[in-house]
């Protein structure tokens, strides 16, 4: 169908549309309009995707000069291939409606792994295995050796590509990734470096959060990617901590015996080119006194996305003349690892900021802060001099430079943390060194700046006013929206007590009650006997997980919970987790039945979906609070605090309730599914936490159901299954949540649809 | 109805929440309420039904009852075994049917109502299985001819099913089953093969499983909302069913029975007894199948019982209540019209309210005007 957003011409290849759909739409064109960034957020399974799509679409359409190019960042393979049939599926209908093709150039790119079709090294298993082969087939020099020797082994699909594949550009399509294989095997080019290629002039790209987040790739893949471009973050709820994470580093002993072997090698190999070919070295040596002057140019004249890695102070500057030479920057490794061991050989947990780490090596080594910082971009000079093939090695010696460049430009957002040994294990010594990021808009600050227009969106981004507080960012939109349904399809219920009015919680001191813990037994042996097929039960750790499992099998409970569904649980091996679901899924289908026991925060919570029979309940004991104690995580809440003015209680709870919120929402993956939402615990009655749920779910939570016995629960959750096992069928939806374009038209409908945006 | 004083007794009803009920009055609101739905449904119902297609008269019905552990469950009064059993059942029991495990096949309700009699009393514990009364079930309806329909309707209360095998697998088995027997169907299908449908009522909620079998065969899938609901979805299963192309037809010699009193009987000591009309056997319970000459011997309420199916009332016309001319009263109750709607009969243009045009559709299968003014001309 065609719209009218705002007068912006909309191709929507639906016949339907959600209300919900519609505004979204709407509140997006705003956000391009402004030319600013926008914060949304929409419940799952509402066509969030296709709504993003076919607007962005449609304004590249109308304005060509204003926004020339769509990213799309998804969080996995699977996510980003949906995203793309949907976009084939819209470019369809713009082939239909207008009768022209047009010249869209859409692709996905993901890792090397994926997209390699060379027959040797696409069978290796891991993706950093196939990283390494594939440079040591491509990189230049290897290349260049290959002019000498021709039995040089080099990556035919690469050379054919660098041969011809640059001057002729990829045919305007839609490629998802088999498809890029596809072209690429015709062809005979190497689709992963005809993707990264055709980046610059598609237009529209889909690939995941790393490629721009993470600054190691970043600098690779993005940094030419115009800046007229809208960048999408699609189930973005975790972004903070994709952020952090990208920017942190964590040292170990093994990563510094590594180091230490790779400064070896490093050494060897200058010892060798110096007695072969010392003018390289020279020529390196030439080089590095003229400073990075290039890539400052080229920074100025704004063609690359800015390098958290490599600030902007950094490029003005030469490299110091103490590690220019490579057996002086080897040296200086040597020292700064030496004093890194020594750092770890602590007893006691050590806690410091970065420029109490600065002052304590150079009062301990002599290391000064300056060339501190240019070492990550002297050691790639170093790298590239030295025509090392193999990059995947050197990974370690990579990551403390890493480290040092961070360490010495940021003074603020970052902690050092020594700790000795692990929590859990205070008699096994393992230290540990996290550097760690506490401020996420440190690596996201260059895609605010670079990008005209961001989107955050997400079906659980509530409170919506914390994510521009913890990014740094102003949204010019920042919007929630709800879900418009034909029958509640959701039941979110709390049951704050058992049948003897023993108040359920997880929290610490009650955590070993025995009277809590049967209680929550009982909660789940009851629902087991009213909720057909699948049910998710969620816990906050896999420590409370098993000791509960653990106490539910001495009082008999898990005994009973079996004779009605099957019990399955989440572990935090990925091979016996996937098994697990797998068979769980299997259970589901064939009318067993089956309980899933899995823990906020793990795989199950992120990425599976439960649709239909596979999760007819998810149930959360508990309020799924990250691990207070934990050091990062407390110094983490104070910078937060001192610098955001966000209190650690609000951050927790924010914090815990996305998390639950995640969890719950797993159940409900469009309008005709249907679930109950569980949550037991007290704790979620009050208004603070369930003040921070999402909109769709809190406009479920009526007064009536905020403090319920199991009782009270089962005969609520009966009743509603068995309202939502009526016949239901598309026509029942139509004009309520399901519009047809004259419905939609209408004066009424319209209204009714600018309350579904709830504007903070 | 016996009901009222049960329902009085509100002490030992579930935990509910009647103001909720009272809440989905409200308009306005975009919540639709599952009982609009359900009406919409019933109405459907009525309409639906009148195609012209062909349905199979003669019926083997299998009843499954389901008696595991959670029909000892309280939620229907005084708990859902009792109150299955209660149910008309029997009403579905009107041609040739069986229940499972209880009786031989035949035709007599009574000996249905017998065994359901003895059934309440039964303890209900383990776990139901799907695949085996499946199994149980098309043993002996393959044995069935052809021009009958086979069906099997399964009461389950329980939300799982314990299968000695994957219950998909089922189907291959009757793939094979339906090569060797020389079923004709298209579906690859087992029981389709069969040209068995299965249909099931849930007591409790909707299970995957349920669906995909009923779905499969062709078959319906409902879960009740309460005993009246219950009531409904039963006799939903009374109709007879449109026949599959595929099905044979054949003409059925029945016999009429003749009635005569005797002063003694050979069987039993009832008064009455029914002669076949072709070798003069005796039987003392209708319908059955003659031992002696093979005849199938029926009474004439159970013909007229399959008449209406056959030719049913026409559906009478929605409109909405504003069109009405004349007196706002409904021409069999003679109740005010309040509803929003209101029905015509197509043919007397009398007009009735929603309840007695359910009721004139359901139990009475014919207008009532329209045969008051045949009886006056």
């Amino acid at each position: 169908m065609k719209l009218n957003i705002d007068g912006l011409l909309v191709y929507f290849p639906y016949d339907y549309i959600y209300p919900e759909q519609y505004s979204y739409m709407l509140e997006l064109k705003r956000t391009l309009d402004a030319k600013g960034h926008g914060v949304l957020e929409m419940p799952s399974g509402t066509g969030k995707t296709i709504s993003l799509l076919s607007l962005i679409v449609a304004y590249q359409r109308a304005f060509p000069l204003d926004v020339t190019k769509l990213i799309y960042c998804s969080r996995t393979v699977p996510e980003i291939e949906k995203v793309v049939e949907e976009l084939r599926k819209l470019m369809e209908f713009y082939a239909k409606q207008t009768g022209e093709s047009n010249n869209f150039l859409a692709l996905a790119l993901s890792s090397r792994k994926n997209l390699c079709i060379h027959p040797e090294v696409s069978s290796l298993r891991f993706g950093k295995e196939v990283d390494g082969k594939c440079h040591s087939l491509t990189a230049s020099y290897i290349r260049a050796q290959r002019h000498v020797n021709p039995n040089q082994p080099v990556c035919r699909f690469y050379e054919e590509f660098d041969a011809v594949g640059r001057q002729v550009p990829l045919p305007a399509g839609i490629y998802n990734l088999d498809d890029l294989k596809d072209f690429g095997r015709r062809k005979g080019w190497c689709p992963y470096y005809m993707a990264r290629y055709a980046l610059l002039h598609a237009n529209i790209v889909v690939y995941s959060y790393h490629y721009l987040l993470d600054p190691k790739i970043a600098d690779l893949v993005s940094k030419e990617l115009a800046k007229k471009s809208v960048v999408v973050f699609d189930e973005a709820h975790n972004i903070d901590n994709v952020c952090i994470d990208s920017m942190s580093v964590n040292i170990t002993r093994r990563t510094l015996d590594r180091c230490q072997s790779n400064v070896d090698t490093l050494q060897n190999t200058i010892q060798n080119i110096k007695e072969t070919d010392a003018a390289k070295l020279r020529e390196e040596y030439r080089r590095l006194v003229e400073g990075l002057k290039e890539a400052n140019v080229a920074r100025e004249t704004d063609v690359y996305l800015a390098n958290p890695v490599l600030p902007d102070e950094i490029l003005k500057e030469a490299v110091p003349g103490t590690i220019r030479t490579a057996e002086h920057f080897v040296g200086f490794l040597r020292r700064f690892l030496e004093y890194l061991k020594s750092r770890l050989r602590v007893q006691h947990v050590v806690q410091e900021s970065a420029p109490q780490f600065l002052k304590d090596i150079f009062d301990k080594v002599c290391i000064d802060r300056k060339p501190l910082r240019f070492c990550a971009e002297r050691l790639q000079s170093l790298l590239r001099t030295l025509e090392i093939a193999d990059i995947a090695d050197f990974s370690a010696v990579t990551l403390i430079s890493n480290f040092a460049t961070l360490v010495s430009t940021y003074s603020q957002g970052f902690t050092i943390i020594i700790e000795p040994f692990e929590d859990r294990t205070p008699t096994i010594a393992n230290p540990v060194l996290h550097f760690s990021c506490m401020d996420p808009s440190i690596a996201i600050k260059p895609v605010f700046q670079r990008f005209q227009s961001v989107v955050i969106t997400s079906g659980t981004l509530s409170p919506l006013d914390i994510y521009p507080r913890i990014l740094d960012f102003r949204p010019v939109t920042m919007a929630s929206f709800t879900m418009t349904l034909a029958r509640t399809c959701l039941c979110p219920l709390i049951v704050g007590r058992g049948n003897d009015q023993v108040a359920l919680s997880s929290k610490f001191e009650t955590r070993e009650d025995f009277a809590v813990i049967r209680n929550y037994g009982n909660l789940l042996l009851e629902m087991s006997a009213i909720v057909p097929d699948g049910i998710v039960a969620f816990f906050t750790s896999y420590v409370y997980m098993e000791n509960i499992v653990a106490s539910w099998y001495e009082q008999g409970i898990l005994e009973n919970i079996q004779r009605n569904k099957l019990i399955f649980i989440e572990t935090p091996d990925a091979a016996e987790t996937s098994m697990a679901l797998e068979k769980y899924q299997e259970a589901c289908e064939n009318g067993r039945g089956a309980i899933l026991l899995s823990v906020a925060r793990g795989k199950v919570s992120e990425g599976i979906d439960f649709v239909h029979h596979f999760g007819r309940a998810v149930i959360m004991f508990g309020v799924p609070y990250v691990y207070t104690q934990s050091r990062i995580l407390k110094a983490r809440l104070e910078y937060l605090r001192d610098q955001f003015q966000i209190r650690e209680n609000d951050f927790l709870t924010f914090d815990a309730m996305r998390h639950a919120a995640q969890c719950v929402g797993r159940a409900i993956r469009g309008k005709t599914d249907y679930g109950l939402m569980i949550f037991a615990d007290k704790r979620y009655a009050r208004a603070d936490k369930r003040g921070k749920l999402p909109r769709w779910i809190q406009e479920h939570i009526s007064d009536g159901s905020l403090n319920l016995t199991v009782d009270e629960t089962v005969q609520l959750s009966k009743h509603f299954l068995r309202q939502m096992a009526q016949p239901f069928r598309q026509e029942d939806q139509l004009g309520l949540s399901l519009l047809t374009l004259e419905q939609l038209e209408s004066e009424e409908m319209l209204q009714k649809i600018s309350q579904i945006a709830h504007q903070t | 109805m016996d009901e009222e004083p049960e329902r009085a007794k509100r002490w030992e009803g579930g935990y509910e929440r009647t103001w909720e009920v009272l809440k989905e009055d409200e308009s306005g609101s975009l919540k639709a309420t599952v009982e609009e739905i359900l009406y919409q449904s019933k109405r459907k119902r009525v309409i639906e039904s009148h195609g012209q297609v062909r349905l199979g008269m003669m019926r083997h019905l299998f009843v499954v009852i389901d008696c595991s552990r959670s029909m000892e469950d309280q939620d229907l009064k005084p708990n859902r075994l009792t109150s299955t059993l209660k149910l008309p059942v029997c009403d579905i029991m009107h041609i040739q049917c069986k229940v499972i495990c209880f009786v031989s096949p035949s035709g007599n309700p009574k000996k249905h109502i017998a065994a359901l009699k003895k059934a309440v009393d039964t303890v209900c514990v383990g776990e139901p299985s799907l695949y085996n009364s499946l199994n149980l079930a098309i043993q002996t309806l393959k044995h069935m001819p052809g021009h009958t329909s086979r069906e099997i309707l399964i009461i389950l209360s329980s939300l799982t099913t314990c299968d000695p095998a994957n219950i998909y697998e089922m189907t291959k088995v009757n793939i094979m089953y339906m090569l060797l027997t020389f079923l004709i169907c298209s579906t690859d299908n087992l029981s389709c093969s069969l040209n068995v449908r299965v249909s099931i009522i849930g007591l409790s909620a909707e299970v995957r499983v349920c669906t995909v079998l009923t779905r499969e065969t062709g078959g319906s899938y409902h879960v009740i909302l309460d005993e009246s609901h219950f009531k409904e979805l039963l006799t939903l299963h009374v109709k007879p069913p449109p026949t599959s192309s595929s099905s044979e037809c054949s003409l059925i010699r029945m016999g009429q029975y003749r009635l005569e009193n005797c002063d003694f009987t050979l069987v039993g000591l009832s008064l009455g007894g029914y002669f076949c009309p072709q070798c003069h056997s005796n039987y003392t319970e209708l319908p059955v199948e003659c031992k002696v000459c093979g005849l199938t011997l029926v009474s004439a309420p159970h013909l007229a019982r399959s008449f209406h199916h056959l030719f049913p009332l026409e559906a009478f016309i929605e409109s909405p209540v504003e069109e009405l001319q004349g007196n706002g009263f409904c021409q069999a109750c003679q109740g005010e019209l309040k509803d929003k709607s209101i029905f015509t009969c197509p043919s007397c243009r009398s007009v009735f309210c929603v309840e007695c045009d359910l009721f004139i559709h359901d139990s009475l299968h014919c207008c009532p005007c329209c045969i008051h003014s045949q009886t006056a001309s």
